[in-house]
């Protein structure tokens, strides 16, 4: 049979066009309209008296003088220090632990690592405010016990960040350590043993060996949760309702609050771009500096 | 003749879909008071039945509400009838997000300017036209419990608390609950700005002091008396009179169960105390006006209102305009019921009723209908609004002590005029 190019093309554009044309409409669109929006003094929704104007780059020269602007940008930035390595090396820890296991303890000790991982945000919220409530909270319970002053955790701007972090790492770590898991299974017991017969140290095994045979699942794992957590929303809102939301903004909170709130759609749009450029920055240096390291080791 | 008995089956149907109306409702009263408006909602349906039904959707209180509204009313979704925050309509209005109410509307609802307060007719009122049908006004009181005061020897013969008329008075009454052992004399909402805004709004009221004048946020002496505002009860804190860091919820467990004396709450929460009470779960329990701190009486108040989506089709001269007035008037008449989820009925010729003057606590704090006060009209304001933001940010952290009122107010006047 004699192929037809042209058809096999033509067959090919036709069987790409439902992706393309609705990636178009649900991805491309929007993300062109919010840079235009962007350079608009604009509501969020252009309806009746409200109508758009050129601004210019007004927008984006307000922003730093923008306290909000500010605080929203360095706790995004805390929380990422906060929760990207720490979150991946007690992934890869416990990671480590469970390999050890084997049968149905195994399954189970997985099973209740991962557990938290299919809870939606807001039974994790729920959870986290009965165990650490100011006045009625479990832990503060535990506190009066043993003579330690009771802590507003999710009240004062110094514990929030941290205690959402830890909350977070909790949450989201077992699918970490799926692909730790994984990751470790794939490689050959052949290796170990060679490395038994010579008498290695575990810690040697584990600085010549895991490590290194690990590191494009290490460096997977980095990537994910460096982009999860730029992008970070629900739990700060959670947990900061009836609280004091504006010391704890994160950069899509601040996005929410102008937008939503203000009725600025302009302005949402400008820390959008913002907030788009230094995700797609920060994890191109991120995959180059990965694979920098992939190379040396 | 097949053509006729057509035509007569096609008239039948018509006057059976007239006959009917459905109108579409959203609120966001969730709640002890959402638990009355739906059986005002049924009461309606049923005294209507085969002409207007309610078809009620409650939605989340607050932005979420008010952004859906706003999307809704863009792409021509909106609801028939929802209700609106008061203090919101100026901005709702610059939005373009409501249809007045016109004069002929009024005329058909039977109601008029008369039968409201001034100030709640003013609320709804935009350059010269109303946005809204005022339900009701709800101000914030301060509950006490009795058993607590009467412990502490604070209890007037009447079963109020004493020390009402003054600072000195009212902080003597805090004082010897504490001593009297109790551990948070006042259950404040200390952790949550957003809720403190009412309390300290009606402090600056109380000296006459006004957050917008003439487009200046905090012009003159009005930033002093506000950061007297803030002082005052910085030093409740300090005394150790009030609970620090509580949000919402907690503030009424504690009260409810009995570890504060006294709370300063919306009236909103009436029916809880109602119920527990009914349960036989509740101290000997009370509802009274702010106490007077500064120089007179003056309460933060806001109003559930009714008001008609723009964009919807319920248009003057429709059958669904017809049937969306007789709903909001039909529940004003009948409002004397949803005094009892604890709010104000704004129709003042509810209030002058036998009935509501038998009616408790409503009675003992309906008093205040002359001292409230209502948010500036801005299009900041409104609860959940950018001024109510900017304001609750440096609540937080001096009403629990962390920082200066000299330094939040100047941090307030910086924020809100760069908005």
């Amino acid at each position: 049979m004699i192929r037809n190019a042209r058809k096999d093309t033509l067959i090919a554009y036709v069987l790409i066009a439902p992706f393309v044309a609705i990636y178009g409409l649900i991805f491309v669109y929007p993300t062109i309209d919010m840079f235009i929006l962007s350079f608009q003094d604009a509501p969020l929704i252009t309806f009746g008296p409200q109508t758009p104007e050129w601004t210019g780059l007004d927008n984006y020269t307000r922003l730093p003088d923008d306290r909000r602007f500010g605080t929203a940008f360095w706790n995004t930035a805390y929380f990422v220090l906060l929760t990207v390595v720490p979150g991946t090396l007690v992934a890869l820890a416990i990671a480590m632990g469970i390999t050890r296991l084997s049968g149905r303890l195994q399954a189970l000790v997985l099973a209740l690592f991962f557990l938290p991982y299919i809870l939606p945000v807001s039974v994790v919220y729920r959870i986290w405010d009965w165990t650490l409530n100011f006045q009625f909270g479990i832990a503060m319970h535990l506190f009066d016990v043993l003579g330690i002053d009771r802590v507003p955790i999710f009240k004062t701007s110094t514990w929030f960040m941290p205690a959402v972090a830890f909350v977070t790492i909790w949450w989201t770590c077992g699918f970490s350590i799926l692909l730790f898991l994984a990751g470790l299974r794939a490689i050959p017991t052949e290796i170990y043993e060679a490395a038994e017969l010579d008498n290695a140290g575990r810690w040697t095994v584990f600085r010549k060996l895991t490590w290194p045979l690990l590191w494009p699942i290490t460096a997977l794992v980095l990537t994910i949760q460096l982009i999860l957590q730029l992008k970070i929303f629900d739990q700060v809102y959670l947990f900061s309702i009836g609280g004091r939301p504006n010391d704890n903004l994160v950069m899509v909170y601040y996005i929410y609050q102008r937008a939503f709130q203000n009725d600025d759609g302009g302005r949402a749009a400008a820390i959008a771009v913002v907030l788009f450029l230094i995700v797609i920055v920060v994890s191109v240096l991120n995959f180059q500096l990965l694979r920098l390291a992939e190379r040396k080791t | 003749m097949k053509h006729l008995m057509g035509m007569a089956l096609g008239a039948t149907l018509a006057t059976a879909a007239q006959a009917q109306e459905t109108v579409v409702w959203w609120d966001f009263l969730s709640g002890g008071d959402g638990v009355r408006m739906k059986s005002l909602i049924e009461d309606f349906n049923a005294a209507h039945e085969g002409e207007i039904t309610i078809d009620a959707t409650t939605l989340e209180w607050g932005v979420p509400f008010y952004t859906k509204v706003q999307t809704s009313v863009a792409v021509g979704e909106a609801p028939d009838i929802m209700t609106y925050h008061a203090s919101r309509i100026p901005l709702a209005v610059s939005q373009g997000v409501l249809q007045p109410i016109t004069d002929a509307d009024w005329e058909q609802m039977g109601l008029s300017q008369d039968d409201f307060a001034e100030a709640t007719w003013n609320a709804v009122t935009v350059d010269g036209e109303q946005y809204a049908v005022p339900l009701d006004t709800h101000p914030i009181v301060l509950y006490y419990n009795r058993d607590l005061l009467e412990e502490a020897g604070r209890l007037n013969e009447d079963g109020t608390p004493m020390g009402l008329d003054s600072r000195e008075g009212f902080e003597e009454t805090l004082a010897a609950l504490k001593d009297a052992g109790v551990e948070y004399p006042l259950a404040s909402v200390t952790a949550d700005g957003n809720f403190m805004y009412r309390t300290i709004y009606s402090l600056m009221g109380q000296q006459d002091g006004e957050l917008l004048t003439d487009g200046e946020f905090l012009a003159g002496d009005n930033a002093e008396k506000l950061q007297n505002a803030l002082s005052v009860l910085q030093e409740w804190t300090n005394n150790e009179w009030q609970s620090t860091y509580t949000d919402y919820p907690a503030t009424v467990a504690l009260f409810t169960s009995g570890e504060a004396g006294m709370m300063i709450n919306g009236v909103w929460e009436v029916p809880t105390m109602k119920d527990l009470a009914d349960e036989g779960r509740l101290f000997d329990w009370g509802a009274v006006e702010l106490p007077i701190i500064f120089d007179h009486a003056s309460t933060y108040a806001d109003s559930h209102a009714f008001a008609i989506p723009a964009n919807n089709g319920v248009d003057e001269g429709t059958a669904k305009r017809d049937a969306v007035l007789e709903v909001i008037s039909w529940i004003s008449e009948n409002s004397l019921f949803w005094a009892t989820a604890g709010h104000i009925p704004a129709n003042s010729g509810v209030t002058a009723s036998e009935e509501y003057s038998q009616m408790e606590p409503n009675a003992t704090y309906s008093s205040l209908t002359e001292n409230m006060i209502f948010d500036p009209q801005s299009e900041f304001s409104g609860v959940a609004g950018p001024m109510f933001d900017v304001m609750s940010t440096y609540f937080v952290p001096t009403l629990n002590g962390e920082m200066d009122p000299a330094e939040a107010v100047e941090e307030i006047q910086y924020e809100l005029n760069d908005m």
